[in-house]
């Protein structure tokens, strides 16, 4: 039979220290994501500090960190239009701080998926949460690359359809609603659709057929994380 | 042996709603293999998910299950089905939920790769398989678990020739192991001297035979005008820090009221061909193509450049058909009356106050196309457009596409099969990494 040609690799079972890893770094990430709201200003300069190893050991993991500034940038400007047309030029440095956090509240989170598996994440929360509830994190994480090339297109769809969505005229806050409208709301639409269609296609594997499930162990992968 | 029987089944989508299905009857034997036709929105996604018993609204009628039966259902678009993100890991979720020993697992999985015929890592990302690959992965991910019953929702849209093929050579071995299968066609013909019985599904119910629709309008044969609306010097499609997709070794030009067929396997780089035409392609090396003259760049054409792409239902949002259709003419300043002409010819008057949201998938599909072409750009580009439509709903395909061309439009086609019997000028086809055109006998001479 004619086949695809890739080499076929013998997956080996994950390590017992690989799940350790994982479970620490998921605390970790969720104590230093809090901390970027709850921490005084004065201590940003450290959890900047702890933030920008992690990303140094995500991109050695090759995790891609494009997507998450490309949004940052995206919502520094929104920031700073908003305060501009709020309180005019006094407290644009309150809005880059607002910014600041939010990018420091998302960086562990970036981390977490860059260097470990989400099925190691499933497993993991299966044994805190039920089966279904842990299901449902780590289709919503696997969904997440699915959903911004979705917002992607349809964004490109709309602005050859004569949008006023380009980079330049979002500019002008009049033009924010057509971005919501003709952007998120479709986009909206088609992550109920996706969920519903996630519903069933799992259905589809037998989901819900035992009240206990059984994990999958990756192999082991390059980076010796995942 | 009976595996599965529906008797009498009716079912509709609430009170006040079209029976889908009326007093219809099926019976599955195992071994054997149907192929389930119909119109586009005659319910035959809804059947397959009936007899996998995976139907969440409530029905009439009797259902029988031969007890322990374990079905699987691939459902017709793979990428809504994917859950996990490693090849490994997507097959194994039905064995996880079955609740098997996780050592029993990777030996099962690669079984069902080696099944599929899919020979890939159990570490490898799923977002590096084509369409076609990914729709095997689907069936790997029903087969590991050995059902009984196999149901495959419309695979030929999916998959180009070469995946047909290997999709029937599948499909003998399952049905001569005893596995029933039952596939949902628009192109049964394809899958001739596999199936024992070929059924039709239409007023809700299933009788022997093929659906056939006459397909009355065809795409007219038109001369091209001299103004050139796309040309490229030879050039390496290219991802930055990507090997070459494909090369062109040949300029290529279209002029304008041109037909143009874009055609390659799944996976081959069409699509992004089409992006980069329309200037929203990034991470690409740049390319030696200009679009009336200009490097692409998203949105610097206005109303000469439309794009459909894959899943043109995805750009839908207004509250009406009507306010979807008028959307482009507001923006570019266009006659608003247009909208209401275009849908008066393509039938769909009665739908122009309904919100797009609530109409079957085929009337949607139109709707996109329709909020194109009422605006008549200059060039079209078509990413698949005819996938999981029948004749009826090509006839208004080709109805749309002949008006434009009158008036000029140079209209580019991609499909993962060619389009026979096409009046094209061109085609592009890419294979084995290269890009070459061929031309219409009278473009031949023209271009000599």
């Amino acid at each position: 039979m004619p086949v695809s040609h890739f080499s076929r690799s013998q997956a080996t079972p994950i390590s017992s220290r690989s799940l350790w890893f994982a479970g620490t770094a998921m605390v970790l990430a969720l104590l230093l994501s809090s901390a970027a709201f709850f921490v005084p200003q004065v201590y940003l300069p450290w959890l900047a500090g702890i933030d920008a190893l992690l990303v140094l050991h995500g991109v050695i993991n090759k995790g891609n960190l494009g997507g998450l500034l490309r949004y940052i940038l995206l919502q520094l400007l929104f920031t700073m239009v908003l305060y501009l047309a709020i309180h005019g030029g006094n407290q644009v440095g309150q809005g880059v701080m607002a910014v600041a956090r939010i990018l420091l509240a998302l960086l562990p989170g970036w981390w977490l998926t860059s260097t470990v598996s989400a099925e190691a994440i499933g497993e993991l929360l299966s044994k805190v949460m039920p089966s279904k509830w842990a299901f449902v994190i780590v289709a919503s994480i696997n969904l997440l690359p699915f959903m911004v090339n979705e917002a992607r297109e349809i964004y490109q769809l709309q602005l050859l359809r004569g949008a006023r969505i380009s980079p330049k005229q979002l500019l002008n806050p009049r033009n924010w609603s057509e971005l919501c409208y003709c952007v998120l709301f479709p986009l909206l639409v088609q992550l109920l659709k996706l969920a519903q269609q996630t519903a069933t296609a799992a259905r589809a594997r037998h989901f819900g057929h035992k009240s206990r499930r059984t994990h999958w162990r990756p192999g082991q992968s390059e980076n010796g994380n995942k | 042996m009976r595996l599965i029987e529906l008797d009498g089944v009716n079912f509709n989508y609430g009170s006040g709603q079209p029976w889908i299905f009326r007093d219809l009857d099926f019976r599955l034997e195992s071994g054997s293999c149907h192929c389930i036709t119909g119109p586009t929105g005659s319910g035959k996604s809804t059947l397959l998910q009936l007899i996998a018993g995976l139907l969440s609204r409530p029905f009439e009628g009797g259902v029988f299950r031969r007890q322990g039966l374990l079905t699987g259902l691939v459902m017709q678009d793979p990428q809504v089905q994917l859950l996990r993100q490693t090849v490994g890991a997507e097959v194994a979720f039905a064995l996880e939920n079955l609740a098997l020993a996780t050592e029993q697992m990777i030996p099962m999985v690669q079984r069902a790769l080696r099944r599929v015929g899919l020979f890939v890592s159990l570490d490898c990302p799923i977002s590096n398989l084509s369409l076609g690959q990914k729709y095997r992965l689907m069936m790997a991910a029903q087969l590991v678990c050995n059902p009984t019953v196999l149901l495959l929702d419309e695979p030929w849209a999916q998959l180009d020739d070469r995946g047909v093929e290997e999709l029937i050579m599948v499909i003998r071995g399952l049905v001569a192991d005893g596995i029933a299968v039952v596939i949902s066609e628009h192109n049964p013909r394809s899958f001739d001297g596999l199936v024992d019985h070929f059924w039709q599904l239409a007023d809700g119910q299933l009788k022997p035979g093929i659906y056939r629709t006459q397909h009355a309008i065809p795409l007219k044969a038109m001369s091209c005008g001299d103004e050139v609306i796309v040309d490229t010097d030879s050039f390496d499609y290219r991802f930055v820090g990507d090997s070459p997709l494909f090369s062109c070794e040949q300029p290529l030009q279209v002029r304008r009221g041109e037909l143009v067929t874009l055609i390659g396997d799944n996976g081959a780089g069409k699509s992004s061909l089409m992006k980069s035409l329309a200037g929203i392609q990034s991470n690409t090396v740049a390319l030696p193509i200009r679009v009336f003259g200009e490097r692409p760049k998203a949105g610097a054409y206005g109303a000469r450049l439309g794009l459909l792409m894959q899943r043109p239902v995805r750009q839908l949002f207004e509250n009406s058909v009507l306010d979807e259709i008028s959307f482009s003419l507001k923006r570019f300043e266009l006659p608003l009356e247009n909208a209401a002409a275009l849908l008066q010819d393509l039938g769909l008057e009665a739908f122009a106050k309904q919100s797009p949201h609530k109409l079957s998938y085929g009337q949607q599909h139109l709707v996109a196309l329709a909020s194109l072409v009422c605006y008549q750009p200059q060039l079209l580009l078509l990413d698949d457009p005819m996938a999981g439509l029948d004749a009826e709903y090509f006839d208004r395909f080709c109805l749309m596409v002949n008006r434009l061309r009158e008036r000029g439009t140079a209209v580019i086609v991609s499909s993962h099969r060619p389009l026979r019997q096409l009046p094209v000028s061109q085609q592009w086809d890419i294979a084995d990494g290269m890009l070459t055109v061929s031309y219409a006998l009278e473009e031949a001479y023209y271009a000599s």
